[in-house]
């Protein structure tokens, strides 16, 4: 089997498995009646207040952008990295090393931006 | 014909089979991490039901069946119930993709046909791994939005915030292996890991103490102590499991959930240790290898010693016996991720970040150019 | 045969789920099928044989840009959006999507590319793939990929100075 169908087809069973049991706790387990204070969300107790508008840092938005910056720099590496050892066998060693290395400064010119500019700084 | 659908049968059947070894493990692993957390901190753990307590998970496991349902009110029931579903892809598919010992062999008359102890062999193996772990966020996202709850919102927020920031030095940490393997593929970087190791000091290559094997460690231990740290934040597990820190957000993510839809998280974040611990041994460990285990050794040993005809299961007996030594690599590394939950505190959130970003990731870059330079120098 | 299936397989399901961005009521729904879409992109790419296109488009887009959707889109009050589901919104989002549609398959049977009929042979045999696409990105396209790292630097300078504009909890004060 060519390795999308077995990929396909894992997902498949895999899916089936997790909704199977989802389905048996609905099925199987003791029915009570669901009350309001039973249906409410978690809160140690408390009742919990009507409007929930938290304002979240922007702190988190900012990581997530900056983690997709930094992903795509590290995925060009996977390529490089593959081809390395070819290039270096057919002498164009110091080419291979340059072209990252050039691409490595200024990654490294960013994180250290970032770190200076606090853009990282949790508190 | 019907050899398409021999073929087909014994895939499903290898598939089947990877996906309960997986879900079996759970148990046993939740198991070690109760009795193993006893040890530690000089209790008793489970020890009544059944011998030392190991039937304990699977009265458990009938329990939590039995567990009424239930949903948050103000939640929304469709991303409720998808969430705990989704957690299980991720691991089962990484796991799917690495193998778990070697090709066996299969033939009759007129047809021989050799199986991969994986269920898809791909030219891409880490690539793809990587790729299929990035979507275990959305599980913990659905989650805790569909949860309605503050304490379920927060917990997945950080757990995606930490995943994501842990996930740059993965990747990263890994760039120097492959440097030094050149390839994604699993099984050629096993393969490469048989040979006996050789340094590299003033322009020559020695060989000196040649029952060492050239295990990736032996060349990367700055990458892979980074790729062993950097996994258990992926993993959510102590000294970082700040989205389940119980003193400020009860139980993170899963605040709102119980019954099998709870044990369905505890079985892809035990999946995705699992994950991690077989990359370990494959990049680091040499995979299903083991200095001194030949392949036509043990095949003689099973032909000759044991007077086994069947040429079927030779290859059968000798592919399990390489499954046992990475199975014993697997439950090493496992057991060091229960030894370390019990044994450090937990990092506060600011430190964590820090770690992630200003010491993990400078480090792998460090690490990435080392490799970078040394390979260059030597000149292969 | 087989492959043939898995095309059309992974077609209606992109469609599918293309359409729910469009008419799905909530964001989040949209947001999430989006990254489905994504998915089944990958899909696709991989039943043509460039594994590594597939599971970086899983990466990058699945598991890193439409979580970030996702986050942001969680933490709004989205209250006022599902109840409003205003009927001008969703006709401007299907109008869009319709104009931007009909420029693109304009511009495609406009464009040579269309009557050019010959189309490239996708060698899923050969060895690896990847390494052709690794030594093209470094040897003809090197300008190219030194050029989009500078270009990461300035959006990633550009993300910090935007959440520093006051009014941000992170503003410098």
């Amino acid at each position: 089997m060519s390795p999308l169908v077995s990929i396909v087809v894992l997902s498949v069973i895999v899916l089936t498995f997790g909704a199977l049991l989802v389905a048996l706790t609905s099925l199987i387990g003791p029915k009570t009646e669901q009350s309001k204070a039973k249906q409410m969300a978690y809160e140690c107790g408390l009742n919990v207040p009507e409007s929930e508008v938290s304002k979240v840092p922007v702190k988190f938005y900012l990581t997530a952008i900056l983690f997709i910056l930094f992903d795509i720099e590290i995925i060009f590496m996977y390529p490089w990295a593959l081809v390395y050892k070819d290039f270096i066998t057919e002498g164009k060693g110091l080419y291979i090393f340059f072209s990252m290395a050039v691409f490595l400064v200024i990654f490294v010119f960013g994180l250290l931006w970032e770190i200076k500019s606090n853009a990282l700084e949790w508190e | 014909m019907n050899q398409d659908a021999f073929v087909v049968t014994v895939n499903l059947i290898k598939m089947a089979v990877i996906f309960l070894l997986m879900v079996q493990l759970v148990p046993i692993l939740v198991w070690v991490e109760r009795r193993g957390s006893a040890f530690i901190q000089n209790r008793f753990g489970p020890n009544r039901v059944g011998p030392l307590g190991l039937l304990q998970l699977l009265a458990d496991a009938v329990k939590f069946a039995f567990k009424e349902e239930f949903t948050p009110g103000k939640g929304h029931k469709a991303f409720f119930y998808m969430a705990p579903i989704i957690a299980l892809l991720p691991g089962v598919l990484a796991f799917g993709s690495i193998p778990l010992s070697i090709p066996f062999t299969l033939s009759g008359d007129g047809y021989s046909h050799t199986f991969a102890t994986q269920v898809f062999d791909l030219g891409i193996g880490i690539v793809f791994v990587l790729g299929v772990s990035s979507l275990a966020a959305y599980a913990l996202l659905l989650a805790g939005w569909g949860s309605a709850n503050k304490f379920s919102l927060f917990g997945a927020l950080r757990a995606s915030a930490q995943m994501i920031s842990y996930e740059l030095a993965l990747g990263l940490s890994l760039v120097g292996i492959l440097l030094c393997f050149g390839t994604f593929n699993f099984s050629e970087m096993i393969a490469a890991q048989e040979v006996p190791l050789t340094f590299f000091l003033f322009g020559k290559e020695y060989t000196f103490l040649s029952f060492l094997p050239a295990w990736g460690i032996f060349y990367q231990p700055l990458g892979a102590l980074l790729f062993f740290v950097s996994v258990f934040a992926e993993t959510n597990r102590l000294p970082f499991d700040l989205p389940e820190a119980e003193a400020e957000l009860v139980a993170g993510y899963h605040t709102e959930y119980g019954g099998l839809k709870m044990l369905m998280f505890y079985i892809g974040e035990y999946g995705h240790m699992m994950v991690a611990s077989a990359l370990m041994a494959t990049f680091y460990f040499g995979g299903y290898t083991f200095p001194g285990l030949t392949v036509v050794g043990v095949q003689e040993f099973f032909s000759g010693t044991l007077q086994i005809e069947s040429a079927n299961l030779i290859s059968i007996f000798t592919m399990l016996v390489f499954h046992v030594v990475l199975m014993t690599k697997i439950l090493i590394f496992l057991w060091i991720f229960v030894w370390v939950r019990w044994t450090l505190p937990r990092f506060r959130y600011d430190q964590l970040m820090d770690l992630g970003w200003k010491t993990m990731l400078p480090w792998a870059i460090f690490n990435t150019v080392l490799t970078a330079v040394f390979l260059l120098l030597r000149g292969v | 045969m087989i492959s043939a299936a898995l095309f059309y397989g992974f077609s209606a399901f992109i469609i599918i789920f293309a359409l729910a961005v469009l008419f799905a009521p909530n964001p989040i729904v949209s947001a999430l099928s989006l990254a489905a879409t994504m998915v089944g992109v990958a899909g696709l790419f991989f039943a043509l044989g460039s594994h590594f296109i597939a599971a970086v488009q899983i990466t990058v887009y699945a598991g890193a840009v439409m979580v970030l959707f996702v986050m942001v889109l969680m933490l709004f009050d989205l209250k006022k959006e599902d109840a409003v589901s205003a009927m001008y919104v969703r006709f401007l989002k299907i109008s869009v999507a319709g104009v931007i549609l009909g420029l693109i398959s304009g511009a495609i049977t406009l464009s040579g590319f269309a009557s050019n009929t010959t189309i490239m042979s996708v060698d899923t045999a050969s060895v690896t793939p990847t390494k052709k696409l690794a030594v093209l990105l470094f040897t003809k396209y090197l300008l190219a990929f030194e050029v989009l790292g500078i270009l990461l630097l300035v959006i990633a300078i550009g993300v910090v100075s935007v959440s520093r504009i006051k009014g941000g909890t992170h503003a410098k004060s």
